[in-house]
C-alpha cells in the first residue's frame, strides 16, 4: 500500500497539530500520521475548517516541524474484534501490551453506531454480589449500570476488584476491565491478580492510564467498549463490563477541549459534554442475544457531589454506590453513604416486601441516629429517651455490621473474605431492628460475615 | 593557524551544503514577562532550546502559523523587541552529572552553592515516555521511614507513591527528611527537589541533612522562587527524569518533591500567560496530567529498581477536598494527613490517623509487621472514634470491655509519639506496640 500524502504541517502544540491539506479527502476521525526522525507519530482528526484540519496526537510531538509531510492511515482507530481477545491486555489504540500475539486478524472500527430503541432489552435476573451493604440496599440486575462514586482514596478501586472477585465466579461469563486514567500500579495488580486467580483468560483488558496523554486517556472506553460488544452480539453472552473510571474520560476530554481553544462550560468542561457521554453510555445496553452489566467507578473531584460530569454521567445510570469520606475516616469499611446509595430495584415488586421494609427501616433508624449524635454533643447518652436509646445502640450495630472483610482486601485488613447470601443478610438486620441482638457489645458486628450470635445456626 | 581556520571555514560550508547544522535566526516580536513571541524562525522543533540575543536561554513550547512561542529558562540581561533568536538544533534537556549528589544543583548541571557547572554532564530528557504497564513489579518490599505511625500503621514500600499532606507547620518536610535521614547505609540515592522554596530553607535543608550525614548519599535539586517560572516547572520532571535513570541501572530511589501545591500554581501562571482556557479554580484543564504522568514515574521496576515518591501538598485550613489536594490524592497510593490540631497539642508526628491511608497496606510489611500493625490500625481508629462519642459519659458506667479499649488507646497514642531525627528500627516498634496489644497477636 502506497502512502497517501495529503498535507503538510503548519503549527504544533502539545496536543494539537494543525495540518495544512493538498488533498481534499480527510474527514473528522481520520488517522493521519508523520514520520519524525525515523519515529511515527499518529493523529486523529478532530476538526476541519477550509483548507486546514486539526489533530489530536497519540504521542509525544517533542521535535515535530513545521513542514513535515502528513500521510493519510488506511483506516480510522481499529481494534481486534476476535475470539483471541480474551486474555489479552491492549492499549488504547488497540495494540497488545503483553508479549502475546494475536493471529487471526480480524478488526473493528472502535466507533460503532449506537442501538436503536428497539434493541435494547430490559429484562434481567437479579444478580447477587454477596457484599451486605450492597446486596441490601443497591441490589443489582443483569443489564445494570451501577455508579460507584467516591472521593479520592476512599476505597473504590478495592470495591470493583471485590465485584469482579464476587459477581465473576457466579456469572460465570466473560468480562472486560477498562482502565481509563487510573493509576498503572493497580492495573498492573489487577492483571497480576488475575493471572494467579486463573480468571484471565475469560477477560479482556484495556489500559489507558494515568501517565498517558488525554488522547490515549479518551480513547481507551471506546476500545475497550467494541471489545464488549464482541462478546454480546458475537457470542451471544452475558458480559461484565467494568470501567474504572469513567470520570477520566470526561476529564480527558477536556484537556483536549481546551488544546483546541474552545469555549469551555464551568470549570474546564467541554461545552458538548453531554453528548460525549452520551457516544459512550449509550452504547453499554443490553439486547436481545446478551447482556452488559457494567460497573462504573466515578471520581468526584474536590469531593463535590454537584460537578457537573458527574451529574451527567449518573442520569445514565441505574443505580449508584456512592462511597463517603466521613464514614472511610471512621474506619468502616466499604464506606458506603446508605443515605445516598441507591437502585432500580428497591421497589416492592421487584425485590418484595420483607427486604423493601426492611430497608426501609433501617434509613429510618440512620438518620434518627444522626439527629441523635448531634444531641449526644451536648447531653451525653444517659439523657435519651428509652426508645432513642435502642435506636441509638442498635444503629451503631448496624453500622458495624453492614462493614465487611473483603477477599482482596486481606491485605489491608488480615481478614479474610466473606460472601454473604441475602436471606443471611434479612435475618440478621430483622434480628438487630428486633431487639434480639440487645446487649451485645458492638464490636462484635465489625468485619464479619454473617452474624451466628444469638440466633439458632442455619 | 590559519589552516586550522580554513578547516573551521571548510567545515561549515560543507554542512551547509547538505543542509545540515544550519541554525536558523528569527527575531522577538513580543515579550510577555518570560514568554515570547518569535517570528522567522521556520524549520525549529517543538521544545528545541532557543538562544536569544546570545545571552538568554528558552525553549519553544508552541508553533504558529506565523511565529512560535518560547518561554524563558534563563535571562542574564534585559530582551528587547528585535533581539535574535538562533535555534540550536537539540531538544531542551536537563543537564546532571552523577558527581552532583551531595550538591544543591538546579537542572542546568549549576553547582548552586558554588556557582559552578559540574564535568561531564549528560543531557536527561526533561519529558521520558510512561513507564510501559507491563515493566511494573509488585510493590511490596517495606520502606522503612523510622516513623512509627507509618511503619507499622500506615507503611510505605519501595515504588509506592505516599503523599505527605497538611497547612503550613505541621511538619510535612520533617516528615520527608526523616525518611531520608533514614535511608543511611541502606543504599537508596536520595533526591530532595525543591519548587518555590526560599533560599532560606533550602539552605537549613542542607545544613541538617549535612549534620546528619545524609548528603552523602542525596541531590537535592533545587528551584529557586527567583528562577523563571518555567525552570520551577520543570525541576521536578528533570529530578524524576534522572531518578528514572537511576532505576534503570537497578537503584532504589527516593524522590521528594516539596511541595506539588506551589507547582500547580506555577502551571497555573504560565498556562494563563500563554492564554489557555482555564477549568477549575482557573487552574488549567490538564493540571491532572500535569501530575499523574510526574507522578506515574514512581514504580517498583519488574528489574529490580524502583522510584518511591513523597510528594508533599501544602492545605489551607485543613481542608484536603480542595481541587489540587483532591486531584494528586487520586494519583498517589495513600496520604498522610497532618493535623494542626494534633500539631499544637503537642502529638508529633501530627498524623492524622483518621484520614491517612496506604492503599497498599499490609502488603509492603512483613509478616510480623503487618499482623501488629493491622490489630493497633483497628484498635487505634476505635479508640479515636469512641473517644469522640463518649467523651461526656461516665467512664464508670462503661462496659468493661469499653474501658479497656479506652485505656489501650491510651497508651497507643503514646507510643505513636516521636520527634525529629529520632528513627526508630522495626523491632523498636514490634516491642513497644507488643506490650500494648500484644496479647491479641
Amino acid at each position: 500500500m502506497a502512502e497517501v500524502c495529503v498535507g503538510k504541517i503548519i503549527s504544533v502544540s502539545e496536543l494539537n497539530i494543525t495540518v495544512l491539506l493538498t488533498e481534499n479527502k480527510v474527514k473528522i476521525r481520520d488517522i493521519l500520521y508523520v514520520y519524525n526522525k525515523g519515529q511515527k507519530i499518529e493523529f486523529e482528526v478532530a476538526e476541519e475548517d477550509g483548507e486546514v484540519i486539526s489533530a489530536i496526537p497519540f504521542q509525544s510531538v517533542i521535535g515535530l516541524k513545521k513542514g513535515l509531510d502528513v500521510f493519510k492511515a488506511e483506516k480510522g482507530l481499529e481494534i481486534q474484534y476476535n475470539d483471541e481477545i480474551l486474555g489479552k491486555v491492549f492499549d488504547s489504540y488497540g495494540s497488545l501490551l503483553d508479549e502475546n500475539t494475536i493471529e487471526e486478524e480480524k478488526k473493528r472500527n472502535v466507533y460503532a453506531r449506537n442501538l436503536s430503541l428497539e434493541e435494547i432489552n430490559l429484562n434481567g435476573g437479579i444478580l447477587w454480589t454477596g457484599i451486605k451493604v450492597l446486596d441490601f440496599f443497591a441490589p443489582m440486575q443483569k443489564g445494570f449500570k451501577m455508579g460507584l462514586l467516591g472521593g479520592a482514596g476512599v476505597g473504590k478501586t478495592v470495591l470493583i476488584k471485590e465485584l469482579i472477585h464476587n459477581v465473576y465466579t457466579g456469572l460465570n461469563s466473560n468480562s472486560v476491565f477498562v482502565g481509563v486514567g487510573e493509576r498503572s500500579r493497580e492495573g498492573k495488580e489487577l492483571y497480576d491478580e488475575m493471572s494467579e486467580a486463573g480468571l484471565l483468560d475469560k477477560m479482556a483488558v484495556v489500559f489507558g492510564q494515568m501517565g498517558e496523554n488525554s488522547a490515549a486517556r479518551s480513547k481507551a472506553i471506546f476500545s475497550g467498549l467494541t471489545l464488549a460488544e464482541y462478546l454480546r452480539d458475537e457470542k451471544n453472552q452475558d458480559v461484565l463490563l467494568f470501567i474504572d473510571n469513567i470520570y477520566r474520560y470526561v476529564q480527558a476530554m477536556s484537556e483536549i477541549n481546551a488544546e483546541l481553544s474552545r469555549i469551555p462550560i464551568e470549570n474546564g468542561y467541554p461545552a458538548n459534554i453531554a453528548s460525549a457521554v452520551s457516544d459512550v453510555e449509550e452504547r453499554i445496553n443490553s439486547t436481545e442475544k446478551g447482556s452488559i452489566t457494567s460497573f462504573q467507578a466515578i471520581y468526584i473531584p474536590a469531593d463535590d457531589t454537584t460537578d457537573q460530569a458527574v451529574q451527567t454521567i449518573t442520569t445514565h445510570l441505574d443505580g449508584q454506590i456512592v462511597l463517603d469520606r466521613k464514614v472511610a475516616e471512621k474506619g468502616l469499611y466499604p464506606a458506603v453513604d446508605v443515605f445516598n446509595t441507591t437502585s432500580k430495584l428497591i421497589d416492592i415488586e421487584k425485590i418484595g416486601e420483607r427486604h423493601y421494609y426492611l430497608v426501609e427501616e433501617v434509613l429510618r433508624y440512620y438518620s434518627r441516629y444522626r439527629e441523635l449524635e448531634e444531641i449526644i454533643a451536648v447531653l451525653g447518652i444517659e439523657e435519651l429517651s428509652a426508645a432513642d436509646t435502642n435506636v441509638f445502640y442498635r444503629t451503631r450495630m448496624l453500622r458495624n455490621y453492614f462493614t465487611q472483610p473483603m477477599f482482596v482486601a486481606e491485605n489491608y485488613t488480615g481478614i479474610k473474605g466473606e460472601f454473604v447470601a441475602i436471606d443471611d443478610i434479612l435475618d440478621d438486620v430483622e434480628d438487630i431492628l428486633s431487639g434480639k441482638c440487645d446487649g451485645v457489645d458492638e464490636s462484635n458486628f465489625l468485619f464479619i460475615g454473617k452474624y451466628h450470635g444469638n440466633k439458632k445456626d442455619k | 593557524m590559519s589552516t586550522f581556520i580554513e578547516n573551521l571555514v571548510n567545515a561549515k560550508l560543507r554542512n551547509m551544503k547538505n543542509m545540515n547544522n544550519i541554525y536558523e535566526v528569527g527575531h522577538v516580536s513580543k515579550v510577555k514577562d518570560y514568554i515570547l513571541e518569535v517570528v522567522g524562525l521556520e524549520a525549529v522543533g517543538f521544545y528545541e532550546r532557543v538562544v536569544i540575543a546570545n545571552h538568554s536561554v528558552g525553549y519553544v513550547t508552541a508553533i504558529g502559523k506565523n511565529s512560535v512561542k518560547v518561554a524563558l529558562l534563563q535571562r542574564t540581561n534585559a530582551i528587547y523587541v528585535g533581539d535574535e533568536v538562533v535555534t540550536t538544533g537539540f531538544d531542551f534537556c536537563a543537564m546532571y552529572s552523577k558527581a552532583a549528589i551531595g550538591h544543591i544543583v538546579d537542572i542546568f548541571g549549576e553547582d548552586r552553592l558554588l556557582g559552578e557547572k559540574f564535568e561531564n554532564l549528560k543531557p536527561y530528557m526533561i519529558e521520558t515516555p510512561a513507564i510501559p504497564i507491563m515493566e511494573r513489579g509488585e510493590v511490596s518490599r517495606p520502606f522503612y521511614t523510622g516513623i512509627a505511625g507509618i511503619d507499622l500503621i500506615y507503611p510505605i514500600g519501595y515504588g509506592q507513591r505516599q503523599l505527605i499532606i497538611g497547612d503550613k507547620k505541621t511538619g510535612k518536610t520533617q516528615i520527608a527528611v526523616d525518611a531520608i535521614v533514614n535511608q543511611k547505609d541502606r543504599n537508596v540515592i536520595c533526591i530532595y527537589i525543591a519548587v518555590n522554596k526560599t533560599k532560606k530553607n533550602i539552605r537549613e535543608l542542607y545544613d541538617s541533612l549535612m549534620r546528619k550525614g545524609a548528603m552523602e548519599y542525596t541531590l537535592i535539586l533545587a528551584a529557586f522562587n527567583d528562577d523563571e517560572p518555567p525552570v520551577s516547572f520543570f525541576t521536578p520532571y528533570a529530578g524524576l527524569s534522572i531518578a528514572e535513570s537511576y532505576m534503570r541501572e537497578g537503584q532504589d530511589v527516593l524522590v521528594v518533591i516539596d511541595d506539588l501545591k506551589a507547582h500547580a500554581d506555577i502551571h497555573r501562571e504560565i498556562s494563563l500567560l500563554s492564554d489557555k482556557v482555564p477549568g477549575r479554580d482557573a487552574y488549567p484543564p490538564d493540571i491532572f496530567y500535569t501530575h499523574s504522568r510526574l507522578l506515574e514515574k514512581g514504580c517498583q521496576h519488574k528489574d529490580g529498581g524502583s522510584i518511591t515518591i513523597l510528594p508533599i501538598v501544602e492545605t489551607r485550613g485543613g481542608d484536603i477536598t480542595d481541587y489540587i489536594s483532591t486531584n494528586i490524592i487520586s494519583i498517589t497510593d495513600g496520604q498522610l494527613v497532618l493535623s494542626r490540631k494534633s500539631f499544637e497539642k503537642g502529638l508529633k508526628p501530627a498524623i492524622n490517623y483518621g484520614l491517612s491511608v496506604s492503599r497498599l497496606g499490609g502488603a509492603v510489611q512483613d509478616k510480623e509487621m503487618k499482623k501488629l500493625g493491622a490489630v493497633v490500625r483497628r484498635k487505634f481508629l476505635s479508640y479515636l472514634e469512641t473517644k469522640e462519642v463518649y467523651q461526656l459519659a461516665n467512664v464508670d458506667e462503661m462496659s468493661p470491655e469499653m474501658q479497656q479499649s479506652l485505656k489501650e488507646g491510651e497508651q497507643l497514642q503514646e507510643r505513636l509519639l516521636q520527634y525529629k531525627f529520632s528513627p526508630r528500627s522495626a523491632d523498636e516498634i514490634m516491642r513497644d506496640f507488643k506490650e500494648v496489644v500484644g496479647k491479641e497477636l
